[in-house]
């Protein structure tokens, strides 16, 4: 035990002390900030920048419908959906042009307009017909039309406006009609479970996805840490050296769990920092342009449900890295390692992949399997207990999967490790590997 | 209490296609410099993994300083230098060497001392200059061949284990080696080294043992292997220019049964009745100017050729020095 604990202490502080470990426990967030929010924050922006540009309309409707859509379109440049966010009254773009067209010349139009879409001398033509009257269908063509804010957008406009020329036909005061369409609403949306009001959904969501991408990333980061260190033991030749005075097995959990604890202790500190920055969260959250920070509780974590994150991690981080021990001890080189490493990454990518289903249905079919299956546990059933209810039955059934697939892979590969640790030239083969295992 | 640093008792280590050891026995007195010479590939470093207990033989015991060679208290009092040598890059030297200390039990003020002494020993620290903080990798090769050798001696070991110790060795270190062992030895420390340089071999060896193709060829103290193999032997020097004079004395099979030409130097192994002053009244027929003619025990190189014979040799496997 004596030896555990200097094997562990030599990991720990090797790489505590390292440049790199400053460097991630100061810029870590920075890159998780970047990589989590970031996106989130961009698409907010791209809806903002959503106005419709000014767009050409063949209306064939002879029903002045061409012009109304035309009117909607510039004003949502001021009132649209986002109105309500400050900085985004951006500054009115030129008009949309409305031609009017006769039913037959339609196609003839048509192809006049995709031309100047083409010289893009306007973003795109938008067609309306006597279907659109009778039966509520428009058609877009432009560059934008891949932009599905902007395609909401269009699609309002027609809407608002074929209502309003139905509420005309129908003799309501043009006056009213205007005020009477302009509808907007709001869903404030909270979370209710057996211990009653939960917080917002979204931030439980919000809050589910990071603690599921954390997980994703440490044990990624950590997992291929301990590969890097195996590899360094076995290429430098230092690793019969250290064989001479521990065991092959201690010498594999003290490296486990060295950087293991290594892991721990920057989620610790990024932790606190967080817990600080929470306090200022409003503040920052108005300066980032998104009001609805300012609502923000850090969401309540219960003990069994901080409990069952730790032993996520754990099991996770160690499942994990084992596996990745056994392949820094199979090969030779680090581009042999990369290759050798890529059906574990797979395993372990599989679980991020499936993050945003599971966010959108987290008691289904999908999201109970993947958060039984050992190696997507650990990142599905924390994502899936931070969204929903978890019956404690598919937790602790879940836990006994992941820690019985750890046990499985520490005997795998502690045998792996020891013959291969001493072993140069060739990969071996899966037949080999079998052997390795068997025999040792 | 007993007098034998190590006891291996018929030990046997197979692999898929190949035996790399069969029954194996050996005794290694306490206090003496060992040494296991055999051609590479014979055994050597799987023998020394096995006592060292890194790799489990099929068959057999080890019995390492009285105790079994599983036991944890028996590998604290040994200290191994492996062939292939290494240590972590990134780390400072002063940190490498006490954590392999701390491995073997030292403790970090009693480890502190002896690194400062061992790096002053082998002046890798000065007042001007302190390697002992810099990191592994911006040493050069020598030093770091000089820090693997502290790291090997740090825990003050009762038996070392040198797996080819002088391979890759610059001469200055190769002497630094030589003095050490002799040292270790006067300290009534146990020094076992593997080696194919047979001429090492015998300046240092008490006793040796020669293994080829995982089997042990003969083995006991120097003088008694070359007593009992000493035969008709004569080291030859002769003037130069005048080798080929006497390559047609030196081809009687009659009289001289092989020869080690090394151009001015032979070593000649005569047949057994074969008179030696036969030989030398040949050659001074033949005009060749003597200048040595030594009635000599064989040297361990030609007990080993004998021995193992050039089937177990590999090319350029035994050359001296």
């Amino acid at each position: 035990m004596a030896k555990l604990w200097v094997v562990m202490k030599r990991e720990y502080v090797e790489r505590v002390r390292s440049k790199w470990f400053i460097f991630m426990t100061i810029f870590g967030p920075v890159f998780f900030l970047v990589i989590t929010i970031l996106p989130g924050y961009m698409t907010m922006r791209g809806m903002k920048d959503a106005r419709v540009q000014s767009i050409h309309i063949l209306d064939a409707t002879s029903a002045g419908l061409g012009q109304r859509v035309a009117d909607r379109l510039s004003s949502q440049q001021q009132t649209g959906p986002l109105a309500s966010v400050p900085g985004s009254a951006l500054p009115a773009s030129a008009p949309s042009t409305v031609e009017m067209v006769s039913a037959g010349g339609v196609a003839a139009a048509e192809s006049v307009a995709t031309r100047r879409v083409m010289r893009k001398e306007t973003q795109g033509y938008l067609v309306l017909d006597s279907l659109t009257l009778a039966k509520q269908t428009a058609r877009y063509a432009g560059r934008n039309a891949s932009s599905i804010g902007q395609m909401q957008m269009i699609e309002a406009a027609v809407r608002q406006s074929l209502m309003a020329s139905r509420m005309q036909d129908a003799g309501i005061a043009p006056a009213r009609i205007d005020s009477l369409t302009r509808v907007r609403v709001e869903l404030a949306t909270e979370r209710i479970d057996e211990r009653g009001r939960g917080g917002s959904g979204l931030v439980s969501a919000i809050f589910g996805f990071v603690i599921a991408f954390l997980l994703y990333m440490m044990i990624m980061l950590y997992g291929q840490n301990v590969l890097r260190g195996v590899l360094e033991e076995k290429m430098t030749r230092v690793a019969e050296v250290v064989m001479a005075s521990v065991k092959p097995d201690i010498l594999l959990a003290g490296k486990i769990l060295g950087v293991g604890a290594v892991g721990l202790t920057q989620q610790l500190i990024w932790f606190a920092s967080a817990a600080a920055i929470f306090s200022y969260g409003a503040a920052m959250g108005k300066a980032m342009g998104m009001p609805e920070m300012q609502n923000v509780t850090f969401p309540t974590v219960s003990l069994p449900l901080f409990a069952a994150l730790v032993f996520f991690f754990l099991f996770g981080y160690v499942l994990y890295s084992a596996m990745f021990a056994a392949i820094g001890a199979m090969v030779g080189s680090q581009e042999e390692a990369q290759q050798a490493a890529q059906p574990v990454v797979m395993l372990l990518v599989a679980s991020i992949i499936f993050i945003q289903p599971i966010l959108l249905n987290p008691s289904g079919k999908l999201a109970v399997t993947l958060s039984l299956i050992p190696f997507t546990a650990p990142v599905i059933m924390p994502l899936r207990m931070s969204a929903v209810q978890v019956p404690t039955l598919e937790i602790l059934g879940s836990l006994a999967g992941v820690g019985l697939a750890c046990w499985a892979a520490i005997w795998a590969s502690a045998r792996i490790y020891r013959v291969g640790l001493l072993m140069t030239g060739k990969r071996p083969s899966l037949k080999e590997l079998a052997r390795w295992i068997k025999y040792s | 209490m007993t007098a034998l640093a190590l006891e291996i008792a018929s030990i046997t280590k197979r692999y898929a296609n190949h035996t790399a050891v069969r029954t194996l026995s050996l005794a290694v007195p306490k206090g003496a410099v060992y040494g296991l010479l055999g051609p590479n590939g014979a055994g050597k470093t799987t023998t020394i993994r096995m006592i060292l207990n890194i790799i489990v033989p099929d068959e057999g015991t080890i019995m390492v300083l009285g105790r079994p060679s599983t036991a944890s208290s028996a590998m604290d009092r040994v200290g191994y230098l492996p062939e292939e040598r290494g240590l972590y890059k990134k780390m400072q030297v002063r940190r490498v060497l006490r954590f392999l200390a701390a491995l073997k039990g030292v403790g970090a003020r009693e480890a502190d001392r002896r690194i400062g002494e061992w790096m002053e020993r082998f002046s890798l620290s000065s007042p001007e200059k302190d390697w002992g903080l810099s990191k592994i990798d911006e040493l050069s090769r020598g030093m770091q061949q000089k820090v693997q050798f502290i790291a090997t001696l740090l825990h003050d070991p009762d038996l070392v284990i040198l797996d080819e110790p002088f391979s890759g060795l610059d001469p200055i270190n190769a002497q630094a080696l030589k003095d050490t062992v002799v040292d270790l030895r006067r300290r009534g420390k146990t020094v076992i080294f593997s080696t194919h340089l047979m001429d090492n071999a015998e300046r240092l060896c008490d006793s040796v043992c020669i293994i080829a193709r995982g089997e042990k060829v003969l083995d006991g103290s120097v003088s008694d292997v070359k007593q009992e193999h000493g035969g008709n032997n004569v080291a030859l020097s002769l003037a130069e220019g005048d080798a080929q004079l006497v390559a047609r004395v030196l081809s009687d099979q009659k009289l001289v049964e092989r020869v080690d030409d090394s151009n001015r130097f032979f070593e000649i192994s005569l047949q057994k009745e074969a008179d030696p002053q036969a030989l030398l009244r040949r050659l001074v027929e033949a005009g060749a100017r003597v200048q040595r003619f030594e009635l000599v025990q064989p040297s361990l190189h030609q007990i080993f050729l004998e021995k193992v014979g050039a089937t177990g040799v590999e090319a350029g496997m035994t050359g001296h020095g």
